[in-house]
């Protein structure tokens, strides 16, 4: 498989803390490869690096050793502004408190992403309300996320993480504040975003839930990868 | 690729987030206008001083420009005087009224008390169209001409001469020779000035009649009112060629105190500006702190999001700007009212005394400029922009990382 076909490359990672000056170290050297349209779960106890590796990836930590490689940009060589433009154009990310913006309404909260990379008002008016549409949201695109329920606000957090058609999806936790029946079409959304779109899905969670509907798990304990699982219908 | 800036979505961002803390933005935005709306006002009543401070002194004779004999400042006789062609008229651009007057010191007598006065002798309809004489309260007659053998006296000075209008006193001063002359004069009228110290030194009569008692053609001084007050340097420089043997010299070289005061007022301006802007800066970075802290996770979702660190302090400068500008125009708007409820101006007679040695008349009229205006709001605009950059620091600071985590 050429390099061309891995999304996200990690060689050495290490991510080191200082806790009143003990390192903590929360990466200690993973070597990890995601091919594009791939849909993989992080797992693993608290303190095992799954999001500290999921914020490597997205540009939102820096590591301490090693290098990260995502749609063919290394990370580590750029500077904060670049770093910012990645995560603008390369990265979507859903948060485990979904993060919306409270005095936008949903379409604008979608809409808000394209505005930050230029893209003219009735093109990205246009993508917004499909994407709200394509997520069964669109009645209320002009709806506050004071007056969304959870499982609206994180389809919304979706909608904008994927309406700029990056590389990467990232996911941390994305059903921690849902309850199962919210965290279950959730997941089938995200599913059909990896199989209909094609796009790349990382998630860092605890949900057995979660871990199953991804075709690649991996666990990490105290930093590493001791587990690398794949589905077997995938494989084939 | 490189983002452009979004303005668009910042402002928008920016107005909503503005009603979004309605009840501590509006209290921002109280005490913004409070503290506009009083620099304002205190700005105008500070003009208005200044203005009276100019009227005053101009018209307690220096006019704006004034040409006199050289020395005559140290020895105020007839003989530092200098000649003035009859059929002279001033060759200068602006000129709003003049005339020429011999001035010399003297005593007065009334059959009551003797008292040091200056003499003045005038042609009166040039006086009143140059001079304090034109607005006081008069009781008798004015002067009719330059040849008028009666005098005017304060009322200050006839309550201590305890003399009155038609009653006769005696002026004594030193010749062109430098001897003693005397002559009898009929009190014409008894004025009531703004100013007590004016009717205790001012004695006007006609200008021929006090050439005459002093056996001289000159005259003394010349005096020139100008339509503006920036254009008296360039008057004064015009006369000193005209003059060349002479001085001429502006109002704030003859009056340096009154000179110093109208100064002193632009400085007070810019002092209770610098004051108030100053302790209304401390609440401004202080709300403006609490907001960013209170906003934290947010500004780290738009960090994280892609939003560009000098983005992020731009929308902060932006919102900040918002309260404050608005803040501004609600103040200019509410001095303006204040101003405008005071265009009768503040009664201050119940403190003549203490206020004449400031140049101020009983009545205080609030002068509002535009230029005042445009001064008053671009600083504040400074001000909030300076106080907004503090917070907008904090919030680059914002570590996206960090941010989300709480």
């Amino acid at each position: 498989m050429g390099e061309q076909d891995y999304v996200v490359q990690c060689h050495g990672l290490e991510r080191t803390y200082h806790d009143d000056g003990i390192p903590v170290h929360a990466l200690a050297g993973v070597d990890l490869e995601v091919e594009r349209g791939d849909f993989v779960s992080l797992a693993g106890p608290s303190g095992s690096g799954k999001s500290t590796l999921l914020n490597c990836i997205g540009g939102l930590d820096r590591p301490t050793g090693g290098r990260v490689v995502v749609g063919g940009v290394d990370l580590a060589s750029l500077s904060a502004t670049e770093l910012a433009d990645v995560r603008l154009r390369r990265v979507g990310f859903v948060f485990q408190s979904y993060n919306l913006i409270p005095v936008l309404s949903a379409r604008e909260n979608v809409e808000f992403i394209m505005q930050l990379q230029g893209i003219p008002a009735a093109e990205r008016h246009r993508d917004a309300m499909e994407m709200l549409d394509s997520l069964g949201i669109g009645e209320l695109a002009d709806r506050r996320p004071g007056e969304l329920s959870g499982g609206q606000q994180q389809r919304v957090a979706v909608a904008r993480a994927i309406v700029s058609k990056p590389v990467l999806l990232l996911a941390d936790e994305p059903s921690a504040n849902l309850d199962s029946h919210t965290t279950e079409e959730l997941l089938q959304l995200l599913a059909d975003i990896n199989q209909d779109r094609g796009m790349t899905i990382i998630t860092a969670t605890h949900d057995p839930a979660v871990m199953a509907f991804a075709r690649r798990r991996i666990r990490l304990v105290d930093g590493l990868i001791v587990s690398d699982q794949r589905d077997q219908d995938a494989e084939d | 690729m490189r983002t452009s800036v979004p303005i668009k979505v910042l402002a928008q961002l920016g107005w909503r987030n503005l009603w979004r803390h309605r009840r501590r933005n509006i209290m921002l935005m109280g005490a913004i206008v409070l503290a506009v709306g009083f620099v304002l006002l205190a700005n105008s009543l500070l003009r208005g001083w200044q203005a009276q401070m100019l009227d005053t002194v101009v018209a307690n004779l220096p006019g704006h420009v004034k040409v006199l004999a050289p020395g005559y400042r140290d020895d105020p006789s007839i003989q530092r005087g200098f000649q003035l062609p009859a059929d002279y008229q001033p060759d200068l651009p602006g000129v709003d009224s003049w005339t020429s007057r011999v001035r010399v010191p003297g005593v007065i007598l009334s059959e009551r008390d003797t008292r040091g006065v200056q003499l003045v002798g005038v042609d009166p309809q040039r006086e009143l169209a140059i001079s304090f004489l034109a607005d006081v309260e008069l009781e008798g007659e004015f002067l009719q001409d330059s040849e008028d053998r009666r005098v005017l006296i304060g009322a200050g000075l006839a309550e201590q001469l305890e003399t009155s209008v038609g009653r006769r006193i005696v002026l004594m001063t030193q010749g062109s020779d430098g001897r003693n002359r005397e002559a009898g004069f009929r009190v014409a009228g008894v004025y009531r000035a703004s100013s007590s110290g004016l009717e205790k030194v001012f004695v006007f009569t006609g200008r021929r009649v006090l050439q005459d008692l002093l056996d001289s053609e000159a005259v003394t001084e010349l005096s020139i009112r100008l339509v503006e007050n920036g254009q008296r340097a360039m008057a004064r420089d015009l006369l000193q060629r005209q003059f060349a043997a002479q001085e001429a010299s502006t109002w704030d070289e003859l009056e340096p105190m009154a000179a110093s005061m109208y100064k002193f007022a632009d400085t007070a301006m810019l002092i209770w500006f610098s004051i108030m802007m100053a302790a209304l800066a401390f609440g401004l970075v202080n709300t403006l702190v609490t907001a960013v802290m209170e906003r934290t996770r947010e500004l780290g979702m738009l960090r994280a999001i892609g939003m560009q660190p000098g983005v992020v302090l731009l929308q902060v400068v932006m919102e900040s700007l918002m309260v404050v500008s608005l803040g501004v125009l609600m103040g200019i708007g509410m001095g303006m009212l204040a101003v405008y409820s005071l265009s009768d101006g503040i009664d201050l007679s119940e403190w003549t005394a203490g206020i004449e040695g400031y140049y101020m008349s009983s009545v205080l009229v609030p002068v509002l400029l535009p230029y005042d205006i445009f001064r008053i709001t671009v600083l504040s605009l400074l001000f909030g922009l300076l106080a907004s950059i503090f917070p907008a620091w904090r919030a680059v600071r914002v570590e996206p990382l960090d941010a989300m985590r709480r």
